[in-house]
């Protein structure tokens, strides 16, 4: 508990700096969740795109009755495959029409039914990876019967590539902000201690262990750390309330992105565990 | 009990100490004089392990100082007092909360600091002034703070580094007494001192350095 009241007399004594200091990690905490939101919502919403993906078969023309059923128990057995509908081209047809409506004229221009047989295939939503699809698109393929798979290849190789450079982005930014957070700590205890140093002195003369000596720097550490993640928290809270919802309602685009809220009891927390860690870093090597 | 066997200390190239030997009783009182430079500190500071020396053997309070290992040291200083030639008080904390503070560091309860702090104050005279910051008081004053700040932990042993060291015949008097006064209740005191008028007119044993060199250690 002297540790304690010893911390926090210091923390009043150097508020300037500290509160400098609180703010930058605020700052810099902010910008890292929000990184941490991008990519949540990035990975969330494309978590689901195999599901909504859907790949169309389409059969050969001569391809009749027992051969149509033979060719659907072969693709449902596959472990990526949540359901398969056959459309025969009658059905696809009609759904034509819906689309076209009053303008069916189009398609009366064709005369006989132009369109062929085929499936619709849905995929499972989890852990269904990009390869696994190429593949199981390559094995419909070779099915007899089969002409050709339709799927958003074009589409689907660019979102992943989008995810797979914006995790690599985020978690670099990431690293750097840790790092920046945890030296900013760092850089402040060490300050702390130095102008005590006189003081540590005395304290270690008496006879004070290298614990009683160091704890209320690793509690300044945390406490200034625990401060600037609540900083982070309330810009977070503020930003969301303001500019999102805002947002939100002028683009409906926007109603998507979920702002998970543990995050923000999580950013004290983390800051906490930096700014320990940044003690920990400055005091490590107390020496007798 | 205070043993130096064959110790030697250099600063860098100073020579402090050169082949030290003594021996001081367990309750005795006992003088370390000297001019000044002669290294009277520098032997304290290697009992209280502030240095290690460079080659010998220190017992003081039970522990073997030579060879202690770093966790160790807080509570050998526990067990010896010291009142340092410059105070070493802390001037923004008021003369209670510097005593009080040799028994913080040991986790003792505020309630019992309390009582105990006030004793010791009691003893060096000086109550009425617990409230008072070190820099209002007069060095007499202060001197006697710091050694209530080494007698409050009840240690075995006591090391004085020039407790009289610019103060008057008055503030002089006061100290000693007090010092007599610490060492019948037993414990162990070693006085460091250029002031031959402090054990002139006692039986006490008093040790001669000069230029690192331990000249005498007699028996008067
Ligand atoms: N930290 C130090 N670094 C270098 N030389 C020192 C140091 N402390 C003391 N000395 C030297 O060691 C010798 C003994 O000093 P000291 O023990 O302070 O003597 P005294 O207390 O008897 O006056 C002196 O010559 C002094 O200059
Ligand atoms: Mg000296």
């Amino acid at each position: 508990m002297f540790s304690l009241r010893l911390a926090l007399q210091s923390i009043f004594k150097e508020k300037w700096m500290n509160i400098l200091s609180m703010l930058s990690i605020g700052v810099m905490l902010f910008i890292l969740i929000s990184v941490a939101i991008v990519v949540y919502n990035v990975e969330m919403l494309t978590a689901q795109l195999p599901e909504r993906l859907t790949l169309v078969v389409l059969l050969k023309e001569d391809v009749e009755g027992e051969e149509i059923k033979a060719i659907q128990t072969a693709i449902r057995a596959d472990q990526t495959v949540k359901s398969i509908t056959f459309v025969s081209k009658e059905k696809a047809l009609e759904d034509l029409k819906k689309v076209f409506k009053k303008d069916d004229f189009i398609l009366k221009g064709f005369g006989e039914n132009p369109l062929f047989d085929s499936f619709d295939v849905r995929l499972k939503s989890e852990g269904v990876k990009k390869d696994e699809v190429k593949r199981l698109i390559q094995n419909i393929k070779s099915i007899h019967g089969v002409d050709d798979v339709e799927y958003g290849e074009a589409l689907m190789d660019s979102i992943y590539a989008l995810k797979g450079g914006l995790r690599a982005l985020g978690l670099s930014i990431g690293i750097i902000f840790v790092c920046s957070v945890t030296f900013i700590c760092y850089a402040t205890v060490k300050i702390l201690f130095y102008r005590h140093k006189d003081e540590i002195e005395i304290y270690k003369l008496l006879g004070a262990t290298r614990w009683f000596v160091r704890v209320p720097f690793f509690m300044e550490g945390s406490i200034i750390g625990l401060l600037g993640g609540a900083i982070g928290s309330g810009m977070l809270l503020g930003f969301y309330s303001y500019f999102i919802k805002k947002l939100m309602v002028d683009i409906p685009m926007f109603t998507i992105i979920s702002i998970p809220m543990q995050f923000l009891y999580m950013l004290p927390v983390f800051g906490l565990f930096l700014g320990l860690g940044g003690a920990v870093l400055a005091l490590g090597r107390l020496k007798y | 009990m205070i043993i130096l066997d064959n110790v030697s200390k250099t600063y860098d190239y100073q020579v402090a100490l050169s082949n030290i030997s003594l021996t001081v009783e367990k309750g005795e009182m006992a003088f370390v004089t000297g001019p000044s430079g002669a290294g009277k500190t520098t032997l304290f500071k290697l009992l209280y392990l502030a240095e290690k020396p460079d080659e010998g053997t220190l017992t003081i309070a039970g522990f073997n100082a030579a060879d202690l290992k770093d966790s160790a040291i807080p509570y050998l200083r526990r067990n010896i007092g010291v009142v340092f030639q410059d105070f070493k008080l802390l001037n923004n904390k008021t003369v209670y909360d510097n005593i009080a503070l040799a028994l913080r560091i040991r986790g003792i309860v505020e309630r019992e600091i309390k009582e105990r702090v006030h004793s010791v104050l009691k003893m060096v005279n000086l109550r009425h002034k617990a409230d008072s910051y070190p820099l209002t008081l007069s060095g007499g004053e202060q001197q006697r703070i710091t050694i209530a700040r080494s007698i409050v932990g009840e240690p075995t042993v006591m090391l004085a580094d020039e407790p009289t060291g610019n103060l008057d015949e008055e503030n002089e008097k006061e100290i000693m007494k007090i010092f007599k006064h610490i060492n019948n209740k037993g414990t162990t005191i070693l006085i460091a001192t250029h002031n031959r008028a402090l054990f002139e007119n006692t039986a006490k044993r008093v040790f001669l350095l000069e230029g690192g060199r331990l000249v005498k250690g007699e028996e008067k």
